[in-house]
């Protein structure tokens, strides 16, 4: 079914938002930083929304998706960086990173999908733990040692370059899967597979006697969710650090966070995880100068306080506002 | 039109169905009577293939479909009203129902349904852009029911439909059911623990009770046994 043009107007408040993020960027010295973690944060809650925002599961196991992902960048430059492959590495390492996170996210979504409701939330869990014990205790990859990529970098790509890949072109990377994410949301959105996504949220057995196929629908959205993480996590932390540890890539604060931005944002809604990044970013970075150490415990009550008084976001209310006005097709 | 024989069913450790026979003939209203906890609801999950049938065999038009997926069957012609009101609250009454769409034939065949459901449900038209979760239980009610026709079925399960109703609207939800059968020839498989009114509206009755089929017959054969009426029905 081929929709109008203007079902897909809301890329457009996307693609500015992030245009005028990455042009801060580039023109405010010193910025940079904090911008790249901006964009994190909204590719990453972006990538999230997709399965949490759309299905209503949620995935404590997420991060691992990332961890996985991570390991696909580092193990193609790891071992193939002798190979005189130059950049075809890093598409490689980007395969690699999807194919990793789509298996893992079979297995998981597999088992788990079959719960609903916090059993499902219980379930993955342990996923992310899991999967650094498994790591570490089998020595897969180097197990606890991690692995440091940077002299393979180097090698490979030589200094300038090897440089330029981890100090921008990662970031830039992640922009582009913050986007990819948003283009996603918004096609399942205007298609069946958002329509079958929004009925089992709402009520899954209804969605089964109207003849979808919930598990089909939940595992496409799981699946796409993975992926984008991967890719979040080859880019935004393989080929950024050019390191990977066990214990940094299967952090399940990183799930937190995700829920957090999702939350502030608005589940469910299209522009919602760029608005929660953007508030948990800026908040964060500043409180850890103002209140440093003390961020976690000012978030704790605030997202108490989004829960209660707040459930629909920032964008669930914009959207309320917006109803009837020129703007409602532009926000979604 | 339905057959189902000896089905096991259950969740876990707990099984539920002890192989209970019965059928659904085309056409007709076939209600299944019995007290709480009988299976009666887990029977139709079955049916439909939301809870996994451990043996035995559901037979839909002389095939076995017993081990289709839930929207398989929805595919080929089955549907369920399911208990209590598993409505989209936040949406209108016309965007339910057309949720309901889901499936290529039927969303064809959207408008025309539609049609039917508002001449069925006149309040349902009048009230289309209005939020369901604001409506009355008995009009949330005809939103299901009209949800579950919106996918084309032959066959209707109906759980509980007149739970938590009325007595005047446990009537009018009994006229929509012969209406029904009557009107657009759907096959009903009806399960209540209103006995009174099901025994009056059903072509052919069985009474349940802790997982199996304890008797059967015409409405007439079931009200004139003193002993099925007192040991299961309470009436």
């Amino acid at each position: 079914m081929m929709r109008p043009v203007r079902a897909y107007y809301p890329i457009l408040p996307v693609l500015i938002g992030y245009g005028i993020l990455f042009g801060i960027g580039q023109m405010v010295p010193g910025k940079w930083q904090l911008i790249s973690q901006l964009a994190f944060f909204c590719a990453l809650g972006q990538a999230f929304n997709l399965f949490m925002g759309m299905t209503g599961y949620v995935d404590f196991g997420y991060v691992a998706f990332l961890g996985v992902g991570t390991y696909g960048m580092a193990v193609s430059i790891y071992y193939l960086f002798d190979k005189g492959l130059g950049l075809t590495m890093i598409v490689i390492g980007m395969i690699l990173a999807a194919v990793f996170s789509t298996l893992l996210s079979l297995a998981v979504g597999a088992v788990a999908l079959r719960l609903r409701g916090a059993y499902f939330a219980i379930a993955t869990i342990g996923v992310n733990e899991g999967f650094r014990f498994l790591i570490e205790g089998a020595r897969i990859w180097n197990g606890s040692d991690g692995m440091i990529f940077s002299r393979h970098m180097k090698t490979a790509f030589g200094r300038e370059t090897a440089m330029a890949l981890s100090m921008k072109w990662a970031d830039v990377i992640v922009f582009g899967v913050a986007f990819l994410a948003a283009v996603m949301t918004l096609l399942y959105m205007r298609n069946k597979v958002g329509y079958a996504l929004t009925a089992l949220r709402e009520d899954e057995d209804a969605a089964k006697v109207m003849g979808i196929n919930v598990t089909r629908y939940k595992l496409i959205a799981f699946i796409t969710s993975a992926i984008l993480a991967g890719l979040l996590g080859a880019s935004a932390w393989a080929l950024k650090l050019t390191y990977v540890y066990p214990t940094d890539v299967f952090a399940i604060h990183y799930t937190v966070e995700a829920i957090i931005i999702v939350l502030l944002g608005g589940a469910g809604t299209l522009l919602g995880p760029i608005v929660g990044g953007l508030i948990y970013g800026v908040s964060k970075y500043y409180l850890a100068i103002v209140l440093p150490g003390f961020q976690l415990m000012i978030f704790a009550p605030i997202i108490i306080m989004i829960i209660v008084l707040f459930p629909e976001g920032t964008v669930g209310i914009l959207k309320k506002r917006v109803f009837g006005t020129p703007l409602e097709k532009f926000i979604i | 039109m339905l057959k189902v024989e000896k089905l096991e069913s259950g969740y876990g450790p707990m099984q539920v169905l002890w192989g209970p026979n019965l059928q659904a003939e085309a056409g007709a209203i076939t209600s299944i009577l019995g007290p709480n906890g009988a299976g009666k609801s887990t029977l139709l999950w079955t049916i439909l293939g939301g809870v996994t049938a451990r043996r035995g065999k559901v037979v839909f038009e002389g095939n076995d479909v017993t081990e289709l997926p839930a929207h398989r069957k929805v595919d080929l012609g089955i549907t369920l009203v399911p208990e209590g009101k598993h409505l989209f609250k936040e949406m209108t009454v016309y965007e339910n129902l057309v949720m309901g769409a889901y499936r290529k034939e039927a969303l064809a065949e959207k408008e025309k349904t539609l049609d039917l459901i508002y001449s069925l449900f006149p309040i349902l038209a009048e009230r289309r852009n209005q939020k369901s979760g604001t409506l009355s239980g008995g009009q949330q009610q005809m939103v299901t029911i009209g949800r579950s026709l919106m996918t084309k079925p032959k066959l209707i399960m109906m759980d509980e439909p007149s739970q938590g109703l009325a007595p005047k609207l446990i009537m009018e939800i009994f006229e929509t059911v012969e209406r029904l059968k009557e009107e657009v020839g759907l096959t009903i498989l009806l399960v209540e623990q209103n006995a009174a009114a099901s025994l009056d509206a059903a072509d052919y009755v069985y009474v349940m009770h802790e997982g199996t089929i304890k008797a059967e017959g015409t409405p007439e054969v079931i009200k004139a046994s003193d002993e099925i009426r007192e040991a299961y029905l309470g009436i």
